[in-house]
């Protein structure tokens, strides 16, 4: 059964104040595997925000449905499976992240020894204790963001929904948290997070769904989205004469520029950058340079977004 | 006790906030200070300062249902706090009674500590407590409990600042609300008629009033009082129905 299932969701604000009603999900339909960490991407605006707040019940779809494990998204049960941690996470000032933690196991039931229990182990895992009896008005963004973290794992839940976990924090804090995704995977955890931090999401997801226009545009596993595009390979080549180097690039259909350094040929795909270096040698050229360029997830996703822009 | 968490949650904020130690000093001093106008009636003191003390506990109680009450949703949503506790594994109506039963329990403390201090004071001038002086106090905050669930299904649906208008509005009507069925012949058509619809829906706040009787010592049947709790009850139990429906389908 899948984690989450989502099926042509629909969600339109109303008109409020002389604006306009939008619809920022618009028949938006994906599923999460069992233990996957899925990347949940697409610029601001996007829709993601409202699509994680109708998966945690803030919000109610206009059409279509949204479960977690087969359960409803809007019932109590599925609310027991999720652990969600929201964008910019917001508690109490007045409690300290102790009083915090225990807060929330109460609404979860917990019982008083069940409670303690969990502090222990919430508080070890995120390095709470320092701040444990620190009121949270005046924490920085970092220290929200890890009792955020430690307030969604109360009651150790299946399914964790986090929405731009890494956005706002330094390196250190991002790469916490994507430890912590890792750690989460590993005790067989589902992780469901939106970013648009790319460079942290290429690292750690399993799959990726990229949201335009209210619909996923491309999902799919991180490794299959970057290597269904052909590599490009830019090569630079000495001792070719002008005329040479251009009857060359013609014939092989190839990018081409001359510069300071020599002739530079962009070629696509690895194969062909190989025979086209090869016609090279024959003519008498020299290999200066032969360089592959990476396809990145950015690319993948500038890309989607072009009917957009 | 999830409705409990939650009520002692709001407790606890209300009591870790400044405000309340503010407005508890001055209705002590407003209590304290009442024997001043007492020396202006000789012989009356006592009753005078009865009757101040029992003003101040309600008019006290009303700032507070007030300006807490009318916040007490929508500060959760306009700070976000509320995210992370809707997403729990538990009803929506249970977290609007928590946070009404938190107020109420601050309103239950306040009153109490007024009370106390008021009949201390009352003794210690010489005078003579009586039932009667105590049910008007508890009427007090029985009607503090009906404007408090105002205020929590307004704070639900509706921004604070119109959210305290229309609750002392409703409490300067609601003592008032003979106005609205004795009206002058000089008003007819639509406004009579809206008026007298106010009448009916609006609370009788004044069937909660017993302080002159009980500045004046005068005995009021157990009946009256057992019939002004039962009224205040079913009016509050409708607003507080009103609430959780307003807010179970909301988009937060
Ligand atoms: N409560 C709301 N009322 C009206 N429009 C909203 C509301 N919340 C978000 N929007 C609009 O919906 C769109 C999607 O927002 P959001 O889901 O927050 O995007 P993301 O999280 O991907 O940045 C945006 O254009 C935003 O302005
Ligand atoms: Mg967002």
């Amino acid at each position: 059964m899948n984690a989450i299932t989502v099926t042509d969701l629909h969600k339109k604000y109303r008109s409020h104040l002389g604006r306009k009603p939008t619809y920022p999900v618009k028949g938006l339909s994906f599923t999460v595997a069992p233990n996957e960490v899925f990347g949940f991407l697409g610029r601001n605006g996007a829709g993601k925000t409202t699509t994680i707040k109708i998966l945690c019940s803030l919000l109610r779809p206009t059409s279509g449905t949204a479960s977690i494990r087969g359960v409803k998204a809007q019932s109590r049960a599925a609310r027991r499976l999720i652990g969600y941690l929201p964008e910019n996470p917001y508690f109490y000032e007045y409690l300290t992240p102790r009083e915090t933690i225990d807060f929330y196991g109460r609404l979860r039931g917990f019982s008083r020894a069940a409670r303690e229990e969990q502090w222990q182990s919430i508080s070890d895992l995120l390095d709470l204790r320092p701040i444990a009896e620190r009121r949270v008005r005046g924490f920085s963004k970092g220290m929200r963001q890890r009792l955020g973290f430690g307030v969604a794992m109360v009651g150790d839940p299946e399914v964790m929904i986090l929405d731009e976990p890494m956005s706002g924090l330094d390196p250190v804090g991002r790469r916490q948290i994507r430890e912590l995704i890792h750690l989460l995977k590993e005790r067989g955890k589902t992780v469901f997070f939106s970013s648009h931090v790319l460079g942290d999401v290429e690292q750690i997801c399993d799959r990726v769904g990229i949201l335009v226009d209210g619909q996923l545009s491309t999902e799919g596993r991180v490794s299959d989205l970057l290597h269904r595009r052909v590599d490009r390979v830019e090569i630079t080549v000495g001792g070719l004469k002008e005329p040479n180097a251009k009857s060359l690039a013609e014939s092989a259909s190839v990018e081409w520029r001359r510069s300071g350094a020599g002739d530079c040929f962009v070629v696509d795909g690895l194969d062909k950058a190989n025979a086209f270096a090869q016609r090279i040698l024959a003519a008498g050229g020299v290999l200066r340079e032969f360089v592959p360029i990476k396809v990145t997830l950015e690319d993948v996703f500038m890309e989607e977004q072009e009917p957009a822009a | 006790m999830i409705i409990l968490a939650v009520a002692q949650n709001t407790f606890r904020e209300a009591v870790r906030d400044k405000v309340l130690y503010v407005l508890l000093f001055f209705s002590a001093t407003a209590i304290l200070s009442s024997k001043a106008l007492g020396w202006i009636s000789i012989g009356q003191d006592i009753k005078i300062v009865k009757d101040i003390s029992l003003a101040a506990v309600a008019l006290f109680g009303v700032l507070i249902a007030i300006f807490i009450g009318t916040n007490l949703i929508y500060k959760e949503v306009d700070k976000r706090t509320i995210y992370t506790i809707i997403c729990q594994p538990m009803r929506r109506y249970e977290f609007i009674l928590g946070k009404y039963l938190g107020l109420a329990g601050l309103l239950a403390l306040v009153t109490g500590v007024m009370t106390i201090v008021a009949s201390t004071y009352v003794l210690a001038l010489g005078g003579t407590l009586d039932a009667t002086f105590f049910m008007a106090a508890f009427l007090i905050y029985w009607e503090l409990l009906l404007l408090t669930a105002l205020a929590v299904l307004l704070s639900s649906v509706t921004s604070p600042i119109l959210g305290a208008i229309i609750v002392f509005t409703v409490f300067m009507v609601g003592h008032a609300t003979s106005i609205l069925n004795e009206l002058p012949d000089h008003i007819s058509g639509a406004a009579r008629a809206v008026m007298n619809g106010a009448y009916y829906i609006l609370p009788n706040l004044s069937n909660f009033n017993i302080r002159a009787e009980a500045a004046n010592g005068v005995v009021v049947a157990p009946s009256y009082v057992a019939w002004a709790i039962a009224y205040g009850a079913i009016y509050t139990t409708v607003l507080l129905v009103l609430a959780s429906l307003a807010f179970e389908d909301k988009d937060v």
